[in-house]
Order: C-alpha cells, then structure tokens, then sequence
C-alpha cells in the first residue's frame, strides 16, 4: 500500500478509537496488525520490544482504572487494549513502510514542498550521526569533571549547537548537488497512489466503521 | 572557456573588520588543475564557497568584486541553473548526503538537475564505474568510511557533470590511498573530459607533477599570489620539513613502567580492520608521538582510549580495565584534548570555561598566577567576557589548551594540538606540556602531523602503518 495513504488510515483510525469504547475491536485491530507485521517477517526482536516496551504503561493504565476508576474493569480492559492497538497500528507503519518512500509519496503525490520531504528525510539520515554526537558531548563533559544528564540543560545546549551548523552544512551540501527550493525536479522513481491502494483505503476504512457500528461491546 | 576570473574581490566576515580576502584579482585558468594553499583559517573555503555559488546566500553578507565563469558573472547564473555550471566536493565526508543510500544520492542529484529519468541509469553506471565504485550502488551511506563517501561525492559530481569542480580540503579525513586515487582521478577528469579543477589544500602531500598551478593566500596581506615553478617548489620542500624533524629517540626500555596496556586488541569501524595489536604500551610520564597517514586511525585510536568507540581485547589503565572503572573517573585521569576545539566548550563565555576547569580539576597544580601568565604567554588574556564560539580558530585552540592543562588529567591525549597555531604558539605550548610533564608527571600522547618545534617534548616515537602501531627511532 501506498506509504502515504497508510499513514493516514493508521493516523486516522488510532484517533478514532480514543473516542469509541469497543474491546473487541481493539482486539480484532491488534490481531490483524499484528498478523499483517508477521505477513512481513520483521525481526524476532522487534517484535519482542512491540510487546514488552507497552506492557508497564498499559498495566498501569489498567490497574490505576481498576482499582481506582468509576467505570470498572471493561473500561480497564479497553485503556490497556487501547495502548496496544496504538503500538501495533504504528508498528504497521514504521516497521514496514521505508521513510524514503514516505518523501517520495508526500512530494509527489500529497503535494508536499520538496523542501520539507528531503529535508526531513536528511534529517532522518543523520540520526545515527546525532546519538554519536551526543555521546562526545557526555565524554567531553566528564573530561571536565561534570556529568551531563538527559536532563541538563548544557546537553541540549551543545547538541542544538551542532544541529545547527549541520543543518547549514546539509543546506549547503543539498544545494551544491542542484537541489533549489520550489523548482520542478524529475523523478526516476514515480509513486502513484493506484486505484488498489485507493480501495484498500476506503475498504479497510470502511470495515473499521462497521465494527465500530455494530460492536460496541 | 571557462576561465574562473576572480576581480578585485574583498570579503570580511559580518561586524569583523579583518578582511579574509583583499582585493583578489586571479584567475584559474580553463581545463587548468590549480591547487590554492595557504595556512588553515586563511580564507581559501569562503573563496571556493563564493566560487560555488553557495555564498552569500549561506552567509549573509556580500562581497566586493566579482567572480565570472568565462564572461559571465556567478550572480547572472539563475540559482536552479547554477549546478551545470560548478559543484563543489566539500571537506566534511559526513554532511554532504541528503539521502540514505548511494543509488537514492545518484538519483535525487539527476532529479534536481532536470535530467530526464530514462538516462538516468546509463549517467549512474557511467559515474560509479568512473569513481571504481559500483559496489556501493545499494550501500547505506551512514555505513561507508570516509575515503569512500568521498569517492561517492566524486561520483555525484561527474554526474553532475559540470565545466568546474572545486574541492575544500576534501582529504583531511581519509586514508592514502583514497587520497592518492582521488586525485588521479581529478587529474584524469581535467586531462580527458577538459574540467577545471580548483583545489584547496593545506596539506601538499602528492600534488608534485599533478598540478598545473600554485596558488598561494598570504595570511598576512590576505591576497592570492600564483607562484612560478621555483616559488611552487620552495613551498614543496618547506611543507616536507615540518613533517620532519632530526631527532633520534629511545626505543622504550624493557621493564619501563607503563600507563596503558593494549592486549589482544583490534579495532574495526565500517566493519574494515584499522589496528590490530597484540600487545602495547604507553608509558608513564613520558611523551610519545603517533606518526602515520591521514585517515589511517590515528584519531580512531584515541577514541577506543576514550571508550567512544567500542574495540575488541582489553585495555588497561594503571592495571584495571578500562571498561570496569566509573566513566567519570576514567574521563578525569585519561582525558582527550579534542581536534575541534569546541568540542571541548561547555559553556559561552571564556571567564565561565576557566571558572569550570578551576572548579572541576583533579588537583590544584596550577596557581591562578599560573592561568593568568599562561593565557598573557599565548596572547589572548583580557577577553574574560568574549563568547569562545566567537574567537578565532587559533584563540579557541589555546585557550583548550589552557583549560585542559589546568584540569592536570595524569594522561592527556592530545589530538593535533598544534594545528592552526603559529610557531611561536606552538613552541610555547611546548613549554606547557613540558612543565606538565616534568613537575606534574603527566603521560602525554600526541598525534601531530606538525612535527618541527617539538623536538624538546618528545622521548617515544610510535608509527602507525599497516594496521600495527610500532615503536621507532627516527622521526620522519
């Protein structure tokens, strides 16, 4: 499915949820996102992670509504199926779908300003780049005798520094290789949203809708 | 033709008064190879930026003068149409991509210059089989070394396919043997497809018999001269005496205490063996030079030494494995003087970055007498309140200088300490480390490629070369 369009359903459909109250379909969602990640055999770990990372905040959501709430244990049960739809819907997205893609499409097809699809794509590539960054900051800082938290202030001071001189040398660096702002560009790779990508669209939309309807327990 | 005339150019920085280029008026002839050299922080990047056609829109302020392609004026060229004209290779290997991998680099830089996508396969193969690098067709840019992102910025640029190609120290990071490559290749794309090729460089190593022309930016009158063969060679034979010095030094004696024990170590980043080592050692209050080719590890060394980069076997410090002792401990007794100098800063003003090393340091060796004739020695006393990131270069180098020697570390790792410091800097600098050494006992490691003037400090030599670091008795 077209990058795009799947971020909108996704985006579109974890909103929809925070404003209806259905376990069963927030199970049924869980269960077809996971079995679409499956479908495309991400990593063991991964998949690890999806399941452990959201385990504490959605118990914690479901004890403190259980114990605590007034709407008892479905409403509890819905909070912790609910995390769990969040991470899986996403994971359908991130896990699956290649952020170049994603830039592709948004300045193709969503009409999106080169500017900001490259730019954020250049960005993501220096991702790794930055996590580096900020360990030579924390080194550096404890050469000095101070240890720099995520917390402190000096740590985002020098990161921000270096995020702006890397920004400058990136606008450079896109600008020599013929890269102008607002000019027209070809395309070697052309994405298309396609009819099927439209049908799955309103499809899938659409069954969500009618789960949403008739289930509402 | 395209002849790059430069006319009565001037340029000084924003609220500076110093101009970094004074009434230039040269020209880099077409289908020419010209090198432009000069001390670092000279001015030859704001020249090449301004050739680029990236300033002054990335700077902000114009300058005087003009620079023409043949007859034509950079300003007339329209922005969108200014990459068929000139590209430009920049020095950092790391910021120069805005996509993930090679192929998607190859292809955004066509899609900007309007190349129509059918051709665009035949340009991509051309340009990676031109630069001997088809193998990093699918390769994720983020995962390749230095010399082969610039082999990928190469071919981007014969992609691009423009009359002129200029290069900003584009080897100050990479191994030899790219150096050497890249430049044959430059050569081959001047000789046979008629570039002209514009390169700044500090660093003179191979360009004997490649290049066309010499240029070089006096520091002092802020002016480019084009010098004739005989001045061209004086250059030569001077950059090849600060590579050397005459100095004999003792292989260490067995049973010398050591600092730093290496064992069984091997060192791999991009997945590609830079140093292996079965075993080695620093030793204790001694000074010991590293030598060897740009981009061989040398810096990549000190980072494993600093546990910034994760290295296979063990090291030890004082007996104890690095990775057993408390991180902030180990940063306050084996400390790393960075290259880039601001790496070091943590806070704005130069008062607050004395304050904190006086605050934080492991013992009060150093008087406050001691600071202020220090900072009058190396000339930047009475700029307390200055913003560092607005001193110059070499202020800032001496001043990281100062306030890492007060922080007194009993090893200090020193990578290129001396470089964009004058001779009389550097030799009083020499003092410091001397003082260091001998009253505090510090154990000091210093990678340098600025070898004249530090004769007095040095007692252990060790070069770096095929994968092996090794104790030598001559410096060369």
């Amino acid at each position: 499915m077209n990058p795009g369009l799947k971020l909108l359903l996704v985006m579109a459909i974890a909103l929809e949820i925070s404003f209806t109250q259905s376990l069963i379909v927030n199970v049924i969602l869980i269960i077809a996102s996971f079995g679409y990640i499956l479908i495309h055999r991400i990593s063991f770990k991964a998949l690890l992670g999806l399941i452990l990372w959201p385990f504490f905040p959605a118990l914690g959501l479901f004890v403190s509504q259980w114990l605590y709430g007034t709407a008892g244990i479905h409403f509890a049960w819905i909070l912790f199926t609910r995390i769990y739809a969040y991470v899986f819907l996403g994971a359908t997205f991130t896990l699956t779908s290649s952020i170049t893609d994603l830039a592709l499409t948004l300045e193709q097809d969503f009409r999106l300003p080169s500017k900001f699809a490259y730019g954020v794509l250049a960005a993501f590539n220096l991702m790794p780049k930055i996590n580096e960054e900020v360990k030579i900051i924390k080194t550096s800082a404890l050469m000095r005798g101070e240890a720099l938290h995520f917390w402190s202030p000096k740590l985002y001071f020098k990161a921000i520094l270096s995020s702006i001189q890397w920004s400058q040398n990136l606008a450079e660096a896109m600008t020599s290789h013929g890269f102008v702002e607002d000019q027209k560009r070809t395309h070697y790779r052309v994405i298309r949203i396609t009819g099927l990508d439209w049908s799955w669209f309103i499809g899938l939309f659409a069954i969500v809708q009618g789960l949403l309807f008739f289930i509402r327990y | 033709m395209t002849d790059v005339s430069i006319n009565h150019f001037t340029y000084e920085y924003p609220k500076s008064e110093v101009k970094v280029l004074n009434d230039v008026t040269i020209t880099f002839k077409h289908n020419h190879f010209s090198l432009l050299t000069g001390p670092s922080g000279s001015g030859k990047s704001t020249l090449l930026y301004f050739i680029a056609g990236l300033y002054p829109h990335f700077i902000g302020n114009d300058a005087l003068g003009s620079i023409k392609f043949g007859e034509v004026d950079v300003k007339q060229i329209p922005r969108n149409q200014i990459s068929h004209s000139v590209a430009m290779m920049f020095q950092n290997p790391n910021q120069q991509f805005a996509m993930d991998t090679v192929i998607h680099e190859l292809t955004f830089v066509l899609e900007n210059m309007l190349v129509d996508p059918s051709k665009m396969d035949e340009i991509i193969n051309h340009a990676l089989a031109f630069c001997g690098i088809e193998k990093l067709r699918s390769r994720v840019i983020n995962t390749l070394s230095g010399g082969e992102k610039q082999r990928v910025a190469l071919a981007c640029i014969v992609a691009m396919d423009p009359p002129v190609i200029v290069l900003d120290e584009p080897f100050a990071s990479i191994d030899p043997d790219s150096r050497l490559d890249l430049i044959k290749k430059l050569k081959l794309l001047q000789q046979e497809h008629g570039k002209t090729i514009i390169l700044a460089d500090h660093d003179l190593n191979d360009y004997q018999g490649v290049i066309d022309e010499f240029y070089y930016l006096d520091p002092d009158s802020h002016q480019i001269n084009l010098l004739a063969a005989p001045a061209a060679q004086h250059f030569f034979d001077q950059f090849k005496t600060t590579q050397t010095i005459n100095k004999q030094v003792e292989i260490p004696a067995k049973g010398t205490p050591s600092v730093i024990d290496i064992n069984d170590f091997k060192l791999q980043p991009h997945h590609s063996l830079l140093l292996a080592l079965g075993k080695f050692k620093f030793y204790q209050g001694k000074t010991t030079l590293i030598t060897g080719a740009n981009g061989i590890g040398k810096s990549t060394l000190f980072n494993a030494l600093t546990k910034l980069l994760p290295y296979e076997g063990t090291i030890e410090y004082s007996g104890k494995n690095i990775q057993k002792i408390r991180p902030l401990s180990y940063a306050k007794n084996v400390t790393l003087l960075f290259q880039d100098a601001e790496n070091q800063f943590l806070n704005i003003t130069v008062k607050e970055e004395l304050d904190l090393s006086l605050k934080n340091r492991t013992n009060q060796a150093y008087t406050n007498d001691d600071v202020a004739s220090m900072l009058k020695q190396l000339n930047i006393e009475g700029r307390e309140d200055q913003v560092v990131y607005s001193l110059s270069e070499g202020q800032k180098k001496k001043l990281q200088i100062i306030e890492m020697l007060i922080m007194n570390p009993p090893v200090l790792l020193l990578d290129e300490p001396f470089k964009g410091l004058d001779y009389h800097s550097l030799e009083v600098v020499v003092g410091f480390l001397n003082r260091a050494k001998s009253q505090f006992h510090q154990t000091q490691i210093i990678i340098s490629h600025q070898l004249s003037g530090l004769d007095p400090l040095i007692d252990y030599h060790a070069h770096f070369a095929d994968q092996n670091l090794t104790y030598q008795e001559v410096i060369k």
